[in-house]
């Protein structure tokens, strides 16, 4: 069931994700707690080792908090079953990676395609949906082209084109331009920020870097697993 | 995800690991191959033997003078080989009292009884033109012998009530023997006598069959009135034992002796195709045994398989997870990757074991039982495709759970 939308769309209430190694304990978030309202475009900055990706993957359902609650659009994540949880992340997150995480074996409309097959939405339905996302990505005659046969760029598109198709209320961007130059980076980081203003998406950007981070609206910097700075 | 598009998936995975699908559905086309032939071979001869049940002389008892302690002594006859199973001179003594007009009398009056025959047999010397051969030869009641025997004729005719020096033949003897072919009418010498050949029968034999008197004559040291086998045809082929039992105490109480003391065996044809039926049954169960191993060591090759798949795929697992695959998605499409690899399997062994069991005969030498050929069911087909997706999930099922449950996160961390 997919509950009401809350304003705000999602909130951290003291969470900590503790990592077991051997029988050593490592906190990688040690009591975060943070607002995301929806229609910001937030950038999550932080080193190496600060609790980044943790807190992304926390965030997109991935995985779940050692304590406290994670509430994605008033609902506690872990009260989910894993089922309701894949259904909730399909329709409510889209995800960018840094390394675009297509399947390889299939072509750009395939991918495009494959979030709403695990939706089951018709067929005809659905091939229109891709064939107009690839489109708005600028990809409408690269649809045939598997991801080899692309460049950098063009499968970050291919990316956005998948994460856009299940038309989410959330886009997640783990680093969405570290494999990328700068220019291409640019464009992709110009994209996002249209989703956000012209579509009303809520964007949240994971990055390493502060040069990114000015195109987004609201900058969490996390330092050793805390919240430095939320502004 | 809806059913047909998990196919599609599954589908694609056997595609795109080509040589690895192709090599694990090899190990089922060989177990299914395996077992569709030998299990085809088995009902063909099975259905072989049915068919020489129903139609060659399943209602013919031979009786013959001797008695074996053991039990009955069955020896196999291929079908168009007259004698009724029973080979006399094997088990019949010097001393062992002989089979008279005294017992044909007591078997005639037996209700159960429609026909009975009189044979001997020996060795003779026939001459055709200027080749001489020593040669089986069986005299026989030519009054009853057409009705009870079960061989076909090639050519001619069979011996009649008023025939006197004519003889029936092999074809084998009739085409091959000789220097030349025998047509019909033409004269053989057999012992010192000629002897018109009116009948050529279809059974790829070298007998020689002539009327009982006649035998009498060319045959050495057969004394007139003694026959070698008594051959009987009873009216009702299903009261066959409680025919055998009457037929057993009239011809004790015929020749004065018990059940310790007998004297004679009764055999029936019917009896020895049917434990040569069971026989076959038992040793095609233990080499169906043998080809369903292999089936086995195939579904091994599936589950080996589909666990390479898994740790091939955990990355792509996590990203399908990322974007809204359920674990049901997940473990339905590596489910149907495995069947599918057990279908086309199923599917190739089947055909293969077709071709495989039309070629048995030829690869056995076209010897003895293998001569018949084999036959494949649709049934066996459809088991044989059955059992090779059953397998295919099963071998499946755990490598599916265990892609299933993958977490997202640690699938897509996974390099």
């Amino acid at each position: 069931m997919i509950p009401k939308q809350a304003s705000p769309i999602l909130q951290l209430d003291d969470v900590w994700k503790i990592y077991k190694m051997g029988q050593v304990q490592v906190p990688a978030l040690r009591g975060v707690s943070i607002s995301i309202d929806t229609g910001d475009f937030v950038a999550i900055i932080g080193a190496s080792g600060s609790g980044k990706s943790t807190m992304m993957n926390l965030i997109g359902c991935l995985d779940l908090p050692t304590k406290g609650k994670v509430l994605l659009k008033g609902n506690d994540i872990a009260q989910l079953s894993e089922s309701d949880l894949a259904t909730f992340r399909g329709q409510t997150i889209g995800f960018i990676f840094q390394q675009y995480n297509l399947i390889q074996s299939m072509t750009a409309l395939q991918n495009v395609l494959l979030p709403l097959e695990f939706l089951e939405i018709p067929d005809r339905k659905a091939h229109e949906r891709a064939l107009e996302i690839l489109d708005l990505v600028g990809l409408a005659d690269k649809i045939y082209h598997l991801p080899s046969q692309l460049s950098g760029g063009q499968q970050q598109r291919v990316s956005i084109a998948r994460c856009l198709a299940a038309d989410p209320e959330i886009i997640l961007a783990d680093e969405p331009t570290g494999a990328l130059d700068s220019e291409t980076g640019k464009q992709i980081l110009t994209m996002m920020q249209r989703l956000w203003k012209e579509q009303g998406k809520t964007v949240i950007m994971v990055t390493h870097d502060l040069h990114w981070a000015e195109f987004a609206r609201t900058r969490i910097t996390l330092k050793d697993g805390l919240v430095l700075h939320h502004k | 995800m809806k059913l047909i598009k998990c196919v599609r998936h599954a589908f694609d995975m056997v595609v795109h690991s080509k040589l690895r699908s192709w090599l694990t559905i090899l190990g089922i086309v060989i177990g299914v191959a395996a077992v569709i032939a030998i299990g085809s071979l088995g009902s063909g001869l099975q259905s072989n033997i049915n068919q020489q049940l129903s139609s060659l002389g399943g209602d013919l008892l031979t009786i013959t003078a001797g008695h074996s302690r053991g039990g009955n002594i069955f020896t196999m006859r291929g079908p168009g080989r007259e004698g009724g199973g029973f080979d006399a001179s094997s088990t019949q003594s010097a001393d062992a009292p002989a089979l008279t007009r005294t017992d044909v009398q007591a078997l005639r009056g037996m209700p159960d009884i429609m026909t009975i025959d009189t044979q001997i047999r020996g060795s003779v010397k026939v001459t055709y033109q200027d080749k001489t051969g020593t040669i089986s030869l069986t005299g026989v009641d030519q009054r009853f012998w057409s009705q009870i025997t079960t061989e076909t004729l090639l050519e001619g005719r069979m011996l009649g009530p008023a025939d006197q020096n004519v003889v029936v033949i092999g074809s084998r003897l009739a085409s091959s023997y000789f220097t030349h072919p025998v047509g019909i009418n033409q004269m053989i010498t057999i012992g010192n006598s000629a002897f018109r050949v009116v009948g050529i029968l279809d059974d790829q034999s070298t007998s020689i069959y002539m009327p009982l008197q006649m035998a009498y004559q060319v045959i050495d040291d057969k004394t007139n009135g003694v026959y070698d086998t008594i051959i009987v045809r009873i009216r009702d082929q299903d009261l066959l034992d409680e025919t055998i039992a009457k037929i057993d105490n009239k011809m004790m109480l015929a020749r004065h002796v018990t059940d310790k003391t007998k004297d004679f065996t009764i055999t029936s044809r019917a009896q020895a195709q049917e434990t040569r039926a069971a026989t076959m049954q038992t040793m095609n169960m233990f080499l169906m045994a043998i080809a369903a191993v292999s089936l086995i060591v195939g579904s091994v090759g599936i589950a080996n398989t589909m666990f390479t798949s898994v740790m091939e795929k955990t990355k792509e697992i996590g990203i399908m997870k990322a974007i809204g695959a359920r674990n049901k998605d997940i473990m339905l499409i590596f489910l149907l990757n495995a069947g599918l690899i057990g279908l086309v399997g199923g599917l190739l062994g089947i055909f293969f074991g077709t071709i495989l069991s039309g070629m048995l005969p030829a690869l056995m030498g076209n010897v003895g039982f293998f001569r018949s050929g084999a036959t494949v069911s649709l049934h066996a087909m459809l088991v044989a495709l059955a059992v090779s997706i059953g397998v295919g999930v099963l071998a499946g099922i755990i490598p599916a759970y265990q892609a299933s449950r993958l977490k997202p996160v640690d699938a897509l961390r996974f390099e």
